[in-house]
Protein backbone atom coordinates (compact mmCIF):
# COMPACT_ATOMS: atom_id res chain seq x y z
CA UNK A 1 0.00 0.00 0.00
CA UNK A 2 0.61 3.37 -0.20
CA UNK A 3 1.87 4.77 3.09
CA UNK A 4 1.43 8.24 4.55
CA UNK A 5 1.88 10.54 7.32
CA UNK A 6 0.04 13.56 8.47
CA UNK A 7 1.73 16.73 8.13
CA UNK A 8 2.08 18.81 11.70
CA UNK A 9 -0.77 20.56 12.72
CA UNK A 10 0.92 23.54 12.26
CA UNK A 11 1.72 23.47 8.56
CA UNK A 12 -1.93 22.20 7.90
CA UNK A 13 -2.92 25.68 10.04
CA UNK A 14 -0.82 27.71 7.64
CA UNK A 15 -2.13 26.32 4.58
CA UNK A 16 -5.39 27.00 5.39
CA UNK A 17 -4.92 30.83 6.36
CA UNK A 18 -8.05 32.60 4.72
CA UNK A 19 -10.26 29.85 4.12
CA UNK A 20 -13.95 30.34 5.83
CA UNK A 21 -15.03 27.22 4.77
CA UNK A 22 -12.78 23.99 4.47
CA UNK A 23 -13.43 20.04 3.36
CA UNK A 24 -11.30 17.77 5.48
CA UNK A 25 -11.95 14.75 2.78
CA UNK A 26 -10.26 11.05 3.87
CA UNK A 27 -9.27 8.43 1.80
CA UNK A 28 -10.61 4.97 2.55
CA UNK A 29 -8.04 2.93 0.99
CA UNK A 30 -4.20 2.69 1.50
CA UNK A 31 -3.79 5.72 3.81
CA UNK A 32 -7.02 4.45 6.09
CA UNK A 33 -5.00 1.22 6.39
CA UNK A 34 -1.65 2.91 7.53
CA UNK A 35 -3.73 5.22 9.72
CA UNK A 36 -3.08 8.42 8.42
CA UNK A 37 -6.08 9.82 6.84
CA UNK A 38 -8.89 7.62 6.95
CA UNK A 39 -12.34 8.02 8.34
CA UNK A 40 -10.73 8.53 11.58
CA UNK A 41 -7.83 10.68 11.00
CA UNK A 42 -10.57 12.92 9.16
CA UNK A 43 -12.50 13.30 12.71
CA UNK A 44 -9.36 13.81 14.51
CA UNK A 45 -8.54 16.34 12.57
CA UNK A 46 -11.63 18.31 12.07
CA UNK A 47 -11.33 18.05 15.38
CA UNK A 48 -8.21 19.56 16.37
CA UNK A 49 -8.74 22.48 13.87
CA UNK A 50 -12.16 23.27 15.27
CA UNK A 51 -10.27 23.46 18.63
CA UNK A 52 -7.46 25.60 17.08
CA UNK A 53 -9.42 27.79 15.69
CA UNK A 54 -11.91 28.64 18.66
CA UNK A 55 -8.04 29.16 20.60
CA UNK A 56 -7.27 31.41 17.59
CA UNK A 57 -10.55 33.72 17.43
CA UNK A 58 -10.62 33.04 13.90
CA UNK A 59 -13.81 31.00 12.21
CA UNK A 60 -13.51 28.18 10.34
CA UNK A 61 -16.37 25.79 9.43
CA UNK A 62 -14.65 22.37 8.89
CA UNK A 63 -16.95 19.62 6.70
CA UNK A 64 -16.04 15.94 7.07
CA UNK A 65 -16.34 13.27 4.65
CA UNK A 66 -14.51 10.53 3.45
CA UNK A 67 -14.34 8.47 0.62
CA UNK A 68 -13.17 4.62 -0.76
CA UNK A 69 -10.70 5.71 -3.37
CA UNK A 70 -9.20 9.17 -4.02
CA UNK A 71 -7.36 7.70 -6.67
CA UNK A 72 -10.75 6.57 -8.92
CA UNK A 73 -13.12 9.45 -10.89
CA UNK A 74 -16.42 7.30 -9.69
CA UNK A 75 -15.47 7.91 -6.02
CA UNK A 76 -14.69 11.63 -6.29
CA UNK A 77 -17.69 12.81 -8.46
CA UNK A 78 -20.33 12.18 -6.46
CA UNK A 79 -19.02 14.79 -3.85
CA UNK A 80 -19.39 17.96 -6.26
CA UNK A 81 -22.15 19.40 -4.14
CA UNK A 82 -20.21 19.09 -1.27
CA UNK A 83 -17.05 20.50 -2.62
CA UNK A 84 -18.81 23.11 -4.26
CA UNK A 85 -20.17 24.87 -1.25
CA UNK A 86 -16.43 24.88 0.34
CA UNK A 87 -13.95 27.40 -0.29
CA UNK A 88 -11.12 24.93 0.27
CA UNK A 89 -10.71 20.89 0.53
CA UNK A 90 -8.20 19.38 2.89
CA UNK A 91 -7.45 16.15 1.09
CA UNK A 92 -6.48 13.47 3.31
CA UNK A 93 -5.72 11.18 0.46
CA UNK A 94 -1.93 10.35 -1.07
CA UNK A 95 -0.09 12.50 -3.50
CA UNK A 96 -2.48 10.95 -5.97
CA UNK A 97 -5.71 11.28 -4.31
CA UNK A 98 -4.78 15.12 -3.91
CA UNK A 99 -3.87 15.64 -7.49
CA UNK A 100 -6.93 13.80 -9.06
CA UNK A 101 -8.98 15.98 -7.22
CA UNK A 102 -7.63 18.75 -8.01
CA UNK A 103 -7.84 17.43 -11.61
CA UNK A 104 -11.48 17.39 -11.26
CA UNK A 105 -12.27 20.57 -9.35
CA UNK A 106 -10.08 22.99 -11.26
CA UNK A 107 -11.53 25.78 -9.47
CA UNK A 108 -11.50 24.62 -6.30
CA UNK A 109 -7.93 24.48 -3.65
CA UNK A 110 -7.29 20.97 -2.87
CA UNK A 111 -4.70 20.93 -0.44
CA UNK A 112 -2.74 17.70 1.00
CA UNK A 113 -2.70 17.08 4.82
CA UNK A 114 -0.51 13.89 4.31
CA UNK A 115 3.14 13.68 3.10
CA UNK A 116 3.36 10.60 1.32
CA UNK A 117 5.82 8.55 1.56
CA UNK A 118 6.81 4.88 0.31
CA UNK A 119 4.81 1.99 -0.86
CA UNK A 120 5.29 -0.81 1.85
CA UNK A 121 4.00 -2.85 4.45
CA UNK A 122 2.49 -2.98 8.09
CA UNK A 123 5.48 -4.80 9.50
CA UNK A 124 3.21 -4.81 12.75
CA UNK A 125 1.00 -2.11 14.32
CA UNK A 126 1.93 1.14 14.14
CA UNK A 127 5.18 0.35 12.12
CA UNK A 128 5.69 0.30 8.27
CA UNK A 129 8.51 -0.10 5.92
CA UNK A 130 9.50 0.30 2.11
CA UNK A 131 9.31 -2.63 0.35
CA UNK A 132 8.61 -1.13 -3.40
CA UNK A 133 10.97 1.15 -5.09
CA UNK A 134 8.20 1.33 -8.42
CA UNK A 135 11.42 0.36 -10.31
CA UNK A 136 8.88 -0.40 -13.64
CA UNK A 137 11.13 -3.50 -14.01
CA UNK A 138 10.92 -6.35 -11.47
CA UNK A 139 14.07 -8.30 -10.41
CA UNK A 140 12.38 -10.25 -7.00
CA UNK A 141 13.15 -13.43 -8.61
CA UNK A 142 16.82 -13.13 -8.75
CA UNK A 143 17.06 -11.26 -5.24
CA UNK A 144 14.98 -13.76 -3.46
CA UNK A 145 12.05 -11.96 -2.96
CA UNK A 146 14.12 -8.66 -1.87
CA UNK A 147 13.99 -6.06 -3.90
CA UNK A 148 17.31 -4.46 -3.86
CA UNK A 149 15.91 -1.06 -5.15
CA UNK A 150 14.15 -0.58 -1.94
CA UNK A 151 15.78 -2.38 0.72
CA UNK A 152 19.70 -1.50 -0.46
CA UNK A 153 20.29 1.96 0.76
CA UNK A 154 22.54 2.70 -2.27
CA UNK A 155 19.70 0.74 -4.83
CA UNK A 156 22.56 -1.60 -5.25
CA UNK A 157 22.02 -4.41 -7.58
CA UNK A 158 25.05 -6.71 -7.27
CA UNK A 159 25.85 -6.18 -3.39
CA UNK A 160 26.46 -5.75 -0.73
CA UNK A 161 28.86 -3.08 -0.62
CA UNK A 162 31.64 -1.97 1.95
CA UNK A 163 29.50 -0.81 4.02
CA UNK A 164 27.48 -3.73 5.38
CA UNK A 165 28.43 -4.19 8.83
CA UNK A 166 27.24 -7.65 10.56
CA UNK A 167 24.03 -7.19 8.28
CA UNK A 168 22.92 -3.68 8.77
CA UNK A 169 23.77 -0.76 6.71
CA UNK A 170 26.18 1.92 7.23
CA UNK A 171 23.62 4.26 7.36
CA UNK A 172 22.32 3.49 10.51
CA UNK A 173 22.52 0.84 12.77
CA UNK A 174 18.85 0.66 12.46
CA UNK A 175 18.64 -0.43 8.98
CA UNK A 176 19.51 -3.96 7.97
CA UNK A 177 21.72 -4.28 4.99
CA UNK A 178 19.27 -5.11 1.56
CA UNK A 179 22.05 -7.28 0.29
CA UNK A 180 22.73 -9.26 3.85
CA UNK A 181 18.94 -10.07 3.76
CA UNK A 182 18.93 -10.94 0.13
CA UNK A 183 21.96 -13.33 0.64
CA UNK A 184 20.29 -15.30 4.29
CA UNK A 185 17.02 -15.60 2.25
CA UNK A 186 18.99 -17.07 -1.19
CA UNK A 187 20.70 -19.49 1.67
CA UNK A 188 17.66 -20.35 2.65
CA UNK A 189 16.35 -21.19 -0.37
CA UNK A 190 19.43 -22.95 -1.44
CA UNK A 191 19.97 -20.82 -4.24
CA UNK A 192 23.19 -19.20 -3.36
CA UNK A 193 24.64 -20.03 -6.68
CA UNK A 194 22.45 -17.59 -8.51
CA UNK A 195 24.43 -14.54 -6.73
CA UNK A 196 27.26 -15.77 -8.47
CA UNK A 197 25.20 -14.13 -11.77
CA UNK A 198 26.39 -10.66 -12.20
CA UNK A 199 22.83 -8.23 -12.47
CA UNK A 200 23.14 -6.65 -15.28
CA UNK A 201 22.58 -2.43 -15.27
CA UNK A 202 19.45 -1.62 -15.39
CA UNK A 203 17.40 0.36 -17.83
CA UNK A 204 16.05 2.80 -15.55
CA UNK A 205 13.34 4.65 -18.45
CA UNK A 206 11.00 2.10 -16.58
CA UNK A 207 11.27 4.02 -13.51
CA UNK A 208 11.19 8.05 -13.04
CA UNK A 209 14.35 8.53 -15.33
CA UNK A 210 11.80 7.63 -18.23
CA UNK A 211 9.86 10.47 -17.18
CA UNK A 212 5.93 10.22 -16.18
CA UNK A 213 4.54 6.75 -16.86
CA UNK A 214 1.44 5.87 -18.05
CA UNK A 215 -0.16 2.47 -18.82
CA UNK A 216 -2.62 1.25 -21.54
CA UNK A 217 -4.74 -1.47 -21.72
CA UNK A 218 -6.88 -1.73 -24.71
CA UNK A 219 -8.67 -4.78 -23.33
CA UNK A 220 -9.59 -3.12 -20.54
CA UNK A 221 -10.47 0.38 -21.99
CA UNK A 222 -14.15 1.58 -22.43
CA UNK B 1 -11.76 25.82 42.61
CA UNK B 2 -12.51 29.40 43.54
CA UNK B 3 -9.25 30.52 43.00
CA UNK B 4 -9.51 30.07 39.43
CA UNK B 5 -12.32 33.04 39.45
CA UNK B 6 -14.50 30.65 36.77
CA UNK B 7 -16.53 27.85 36.74
CA UNK B 8 -14.78 25.51 34.98
CA UNK B 9 -16.29 22.36 33.08
CA UNK B 10 -14.31 19.37 34.05
CA UNK B 11 -15.34 16.05 31.92
CA UNK B 12 -14.76 12.66 33.59
CA UNK B 13 -15.03 9.33 31.74
CA UNK B 14 -14.86 7.54 33.96
CA UNK B 15 -14.68 3.04 34.06
CA UNK B 16 -18.14 1.65 35.75
CA UNK B 17 -16.75 -0.87 37.25
CA UNK B 18 -13.97 1.33 39.12
CA UNK B 19 -13.92 5.20 38.89
CA UNK B 20 -17.75 5.37 38.17
CA UNK B 21 -18.39 3.06 41.39
CA UNK B 22 -15.63 5.26 43.58
CA UNK B 23 -18.06 8.04 42.72
CA UNK B 24 -21.30 6.46 43.42
CA UNK B 25 -19.80 5.66 46.81
CA UNK B 26 -18.03 9.09 47.27
CA UNK B 27 -22.21 9.83 47.06
CA UNK B 28 -23.39 7.08 49.40
CA UNK B 29 -20.50 8.48 52.21
CA UNK B 30 -21.93 12.17 51.55
CA UNK B 31 -18.21 12.61 50.46
CA UNK B 32 -18.22 16.07 48.45
CA UNK B 33 -16.44 16.10 45.48
CA UNK B 34 -16.35 19.74 42.83
CA UNK B 35 -19.79 20.16 41.37
CA UNK B 36 -17.36 21.31 38.05
CA UNK B 37 -16.89 17.74 37.71
CA UNK B 38 -19.03 15.93 34.66
CA UNK B 39 -19.08 12.46 34.89
CA UNK B 40 -19.48 10.29 31.53
CA UNK B 41 -19.83 6.63 32.53
CA UNK B 42 -17.73 4.49 30.03
CA UNK B 43 -18.14 0.08 30.60
CA UNK B 44 -14.42 0.28 30.61
CA UNK B 45 -11.78 3.28 29.81
CA UNK B 46 -10.37 0.59 27.23
CA UNK B 47 -13.46 2.32 25.57
CA UNK B 48 -11.98 5.79 25.33
CA UNK B 49 -11.11 7.17 22.43
CA UNK B 50 -9.07 10.55 21.59
CA UNK B 51 -11.62 11.98 20.00
CA UNK B 52 -14.23 11.64 23.13
CA UNK B 53 -11.18 13.84 24.41
CA UNK B 54 -11.23 16.05 21.67
CA UNK B 55 -15.22 16.56 21.43
CA UNK B 56 -15.43 16.98 24.79
CA UNK B 57 -13.06 20.52 24.00
CA UNK B 58 -14.84 21.20 21.05
CA UNK B 59 -17.63 21.59 23.38
CA UNK B 60 -16.24 24.03 25.58
CA UNK B 61 -14.86 21.87 28.19
CA UNK B 62 -11.73 23.50 30.46
CA UNK B 63 -10.18 19.94 31.17
CA UNK B 64 -11.02 16.24 30.67
CA UNK B 65 -9.42 13.65 32.82
CA UNK B 66 -10.05 9.96 31.96
CA UNK B 67 -10.39 7.42 35.50
CA UNK B 68 -10.59 3.42 35.47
Amino acid sequence: MIVGERKPLSEIQEMLKGYKKVMVLGCRTCVAVCMAGGDKEVELLGSLLRIAATKDGSRLEVVEDAVERQCDREYIEPIREKVAACDAVLSMACGCGVQFMAELYADKPVLPAINTNFIGVTESTGVWTERCGQCGNCVLHLTGGICPIARCSKSLLNGPCGGSQNGKCEISPDVDCGWQLIYNRMKQLGQLEKLAEVIPAKDWTTSRDGGPRKIVREDVKI
Amino acid sequence: MEGLGFAPKIVAFCCQYCAYNAADLAGSMRLQYSPYVRIIRLLCTGKIDSLYILKAFEEGADAVFVAG
